[in-house]
């Protein structure tokens, strides 16, 4: 393992080292264009031959379930050795030397990078595009919402195909990505004060599985609806069409890319340290990128046995979860997952608060030791709360410990708040939109939280599940928790991201916006849940007409709100002001180097003396060399070492 | 552990901190009372909207008892939030650090996880135990022997009353459609199927359906190839045409026609079920 390591290192530094654009010796087809080629003509070959030779069925249809799950997988491989698996995979382990240059432009984004500050932003981009794409098909299901009766959509299957689309794209593809595969890969090498993570071969493909996710998912009803929702309950799942079937697979490889980064991610703050970066010193965004690393080793084998299962008994078929065998058995082993998920997605954004109010604030992080347990303490118990979603379903004997945990969980969740209340007091808070963003998080975060208190009461759950109210509470910690705070970290990480700095006016201005749309359109939905709104129909009870047609123009307020701070940041990446390398007067290591994408983090091995976050000391957390703190080489801002 | 040091101004810092603490406190007290009153009102107008069962009033109850233990906690978060961000923020770009700088205070933390602690174990004994001991107890056989009993069947999209007790079968009003008449003060007791009785051949036909009557504050999914019971208590005559929460809705997602599998619901007071029997016989001899 150690040689691959070394390996793809020194290839790292020959291959981006210079901030010169190093051209390909030969022209090649660009990467993303031949990945699209040899994946289709992987399709069409492997799809003709199982459904034409192998596996003819009556009628003769030239797509089968069969034939389409084994397409896909040969299309998968395709389009992973197209984008650049081949020259650095493949080619390798027969001998030949591992040649691919990445261009020092624009085009090093698509194709594969060994840089982990390439990585994340290929991430950070798709899974935005995720974000819109489902956010997209939101804004349809708010539309039909609109009115009681069917109207926008054709029929039935095709809402809830949308509803399902926005859930899978959104989960897999964005909630479990932009923090973990996007800020993770970008930032926790540097801020470990490493020059690569440890294993960049690895995170270099996992990249190109996330956009084949999303694209299956979304396309997925060219097979044929499927009107499960992001949860595919069996034995439903089984009575679909076939678009079901790409739900399986495209969730395959969302889940395979996360998987990935998390074993990358572990290893690296495991073994990639910066000399002195001991475990009482890495910044909290490491601990939280660690304990969500872990959730994901242990919890995304587990869905990805169960959507194999679910898979084989829908194309083989089995009657595994039908009424002859055991539908409940989907269920738990769906929410042995599905509740972690929900950590996966929260984890870092505690972190996050954890990292920008003592910067922002120039304030010693409070109770340092506390946040850190809270964040442990979340993971480990969030496998053991899954069943408060089967509440409904399960035996009353098994209500009460769920009940306990559920309840229990909430105590090292509150730590997070501990932290952040005690690190503000007292603190000299900048009013910037990072700092705005982490407190309106906060805020819906507590709602999410006093919300989820009621909902682990069984008695309460049993009147609130499968409504509304149940759509507000996750909608309160997902978005109003993790997008909240991942608005906060784009604000916050922009000016190490780009150079570049955003406008103040309208990165609040759009903040405040969509904090009173959010909580305009989520905070209803508890109020919809309690007076009779379930979930997954396009046609409800008059009754209820008025209140959804004012949630929806509040829904679609709220999806302007975004779109314009995506048009906002886009803008600003070019044309913002110059940020100086250090903006905030953070002390982490991630604004001791202003290394851009292909450069070298740190061209002299960091030896750190001291911890991040206590502001009542003012000597340097690096130890001084003279010139030895020299960074990136050219290109980006002035580098330099940070006025401590 | 360390304490901030810097500048050594412990006295003045002392009272400055002093002066916070009591403006804290006062805001918090003022939005807790504030908080508190309009959770009443809340209460008071009934957070679940419309109940018409003893197992809605209990969930209600619930609710409202959280609510009103942790609107002080809510109050602290969100006063504290908004508090440290008007009153410790600078109009600078460039912040130095402030002279105030701490990285623990044991009293604050102390008393922040024994309160998180003691909160959860009380609910988790009221009202979360309590409640379900109570709900666990309406569902004994011993106190039911009384019970209504409503053989419901769920299939794909339907719902299916029968009264085993009264020999109604497939319960239909006028239209043909299928209704839910409970009579009033009385415990019911529903058992739930999912099956297809039309084509019982098929057994891939039995998906996952949910029995929600939003009036009754509780609900039940029905799996395929299980019996499952639910259990209330009626406690007031209501019907679909006096409130839409009164009726049968699934609430677990089944397929394209998952809006369409509801069905109204007739709390009536006894002489006018035993009516409603006699007429559903008639019907049933009829055809």
């Amino acid at each position: 393992m150690s040689s691959h390591v070394g390996n793809a290192k020194r290839q790292f530094v020959t291959s981006g080292g210079s901030g010169e654009a190093v051209l390909p010796d030969r022209r090649m087809t660009p990467p993303v264009v031949r990945g699209i080629l040899w994946a289709a003509i992987a399709f069409i070959l492997v799809n003709t031959l199982v459904s034409q030779v192998l596996d003819r069925q009556a009628y003769d249809p030239f797509i089968t379930k069969v034939s389409v799950t084994f397409a896909w997988t040969a299309a998968l491989c395709g389009w992973l050795l197209g984008v650049g698996g081949w020259e650095m995979l493949v080619k390798p382990h027969f001998g030949y030397p591992l040649v691919w240059r990445t261009p020092a432009d624009w085009r090093r984004y698509f194709m594969l990078s060994l840089d982990h500050k390439v990585v994340g932003i290929q991430y950070l981009a798709t899974s935005a595009a995720g974000l819109f794409i489902a956010g997209f098909a939101a804004m349809m299901m708010r539309a039909e919402l609109m009115q009681a009766r069917l109207w926008f959509f054709p029929n039935m299957s095709a809402y809830l195909s949308a509803v399902g689309i926005h859930g899978t794209i959104m989960m897999f593809a964005f909630g479990t990505v932009v923090l973990v595969g996007g800020f993770g890969n970008y930032l926790i090498p540097l801020m470990l004060g490493a020059n690569g993570s440890a294993f960049p071969r690895v995170s270099a493909i996992s990249v190109w599985l996330l956009p084949v996710g999303i694209a299956t998912v979304a396309l997925s009803p060219l097979l044929g609806m499927w009107t499960t929702g992001w949860r595919a309950y069996a034995p439903l799942s089984g009575q679909d069409p076939s678009g079901i079937v790409f739900y399986y697979l495209g969730v395959f490889a969302m889940t395979v890319s996360s998987l990935l980064v998390a074993v990358n991610l572990t290893a690296t703050i495991i073994f990639k340290r910066a000399a002195g970066l001991t475990w009482n010193r890495i910044p909290m965004y490491a601990w939280g990128i660690l304990a969500v690393s872990l959730l994901n080793i242990i919890w995304l084998p587990e869905i990805q046995m169960t959507f194999i299962l679910s898979l084989l008994n829908n194309i083989v078929p089995f009657p595994l979860f039908s009424q002859v065998g055991t539908p409940l058995t989907y269920m738990e082993i769906f929410w042995l997952f599905g509740h972690p998920e929900v950590y996966i997605i929260v984890v870092p954004a505690f972190a996050i608060w954890q990292e920008i109010l003592p910067v922002m604030g120039q304030k010693t992080l409070f109770a340092r030791q506390w946040g850190v347990l809270g964040l442990v303490f979340v993971m480990l118990f969030s496998g053991l709360v899954w069943a408060h979603h089967m509440f409904t379903n399960m035996r009353n004997s098994q209500m009460l410990p769920f009940s306990f945990f559920t309840e229990m969980i909430s105590i090292p969740t509150g730590f997070a708040y501990l932290v952040a209340l005690g690190t503000m007091w007292k603190a000299r808070m900048r009013p910037k939109a990072p700092t705005v963003l982490v407190l309106m998080s906060m805020f819906n975060f507590l709602i999410g939280g006093v919300t989820g208190v009621l909902l682990a009461d069984p008695v309460i759950n049993l009147q609130a599940h499968d409504t509304f109210f149940i759509v507000g509470h996750f909608h309160y910690t997902i978005i109003g928790a993790m997008l909240f705070s991942a608005l906060a970290a784009v604000y916050y990480w922009m000016p190490r991201l780009c150079g570049r700095m955003y406008s103040e006016t309208w990165a609040n201005l759009l903040s405040v916006w969509v904090f009173i749309a959010f909580n305009a359109v989520f905070g209803q939905f508890f109020l919809l849940g309690l007076r009779g709104m379930n979930r997954w129909v396009p046609v409800y009870p008059a009754y209820l007409q008025n209140m959804n047609f004012e949630v929806s123009i509040f829904a679609f307020l709220l999806g302007i709100g975004f779109l314009l701070h995506l048009i906002h940041v886009v803008w600003m990446w070019n044309h913002g002001e110059p940020a100086g390398t250090n903006p905030w007067q953070g002390k982490t290591l991630e604004w001791h180097s202003a290394s851009g994408p292909g450069q070298t983090n740190f061209a002299v091995a960091p030896i750190v003396l001291r911890g991040f976050y206590n502001y009542a000391d003012r000597r340097p957390v690096l130890a001084s060399r003279g010139a030895g703190e020299r960074e990136a080489t050219g290109g980006g801002a002035t580098p330099g070492p940070t006025a401590e | 552990m360390f304490r901030g040091s810097v500048g050594g101004r412990a006295p003045g810092r002392q009272g400055c901190s002093v002066v916070d603490r009591v403006m804290f406190t006062i805001w918090w007290l003022l939005a807790s009372v504030l908080a508190e009153w309009g959770v009443r009102a809340l209460i008071h107008r009934g957070v679940y909207y419309y109940t018409a069962s003893s197992q809605a009033q209990d969930g209600e109850r619930a609710v409202a008892f959280i609510l009103t233990v942790l609107t002080p906690v809510f109050t602290f978060v969100v006063v504290m939030l908004i508090y440290n961000f008007i009153r410790f923020s600078t109009a600078r770009g460039v912040a130095t650090p402030g002279p105030h700088q701490f990285q623990t205070n044991k009293t604050f933390i102390g008393m922040w996880v024994l309160i998180s602690i003691g909160l959860n174990v009380l609910f988790f004994v009221h009202p979360s135990a309590s409640a379900l001991e109570q709900m666990f107890n309406s569902e004994q056989q011993r106190v039911h022997r009384q019970d209504l009993v409503v053989n419901v069947v769920a299939r794909q999209w339907q719902w299916i009353f029968s009264y085993p007790q009264y020999g109604v079968e497939d319960a239909e009003d006028a239209n043909g459609n299928s209704t839910l008449y409970l009579p009033v003060n009385r415990n019911v007791k529903f058992i739930l199927r999912s099956y297809d009785p039309y084509h019982t051949y098929a057994p891939e036909a039995a998906v996952v359906h949910d029995f929600w009557i939003p009036a009754f504050g509780l609900k039940q999914d029905i799996i395929p190839g299980e019996t499952r019971y639910m259990y209330v208590h009626t406690t007031k005559v209501t019907s679909y045409n006096v409130n839409p929460m009164v009726r049968v809705q699934c609430a677990e997602v089944c397929g394209p026609g998952h809006p369409f599998m509801e069905a109204p619901v007739h709390v009536v007071s006894g002489v006018d079920f035993v009516a409603w029997v006699r007429q559903q016989r008639m019907r049933q001899a009829q055809s």
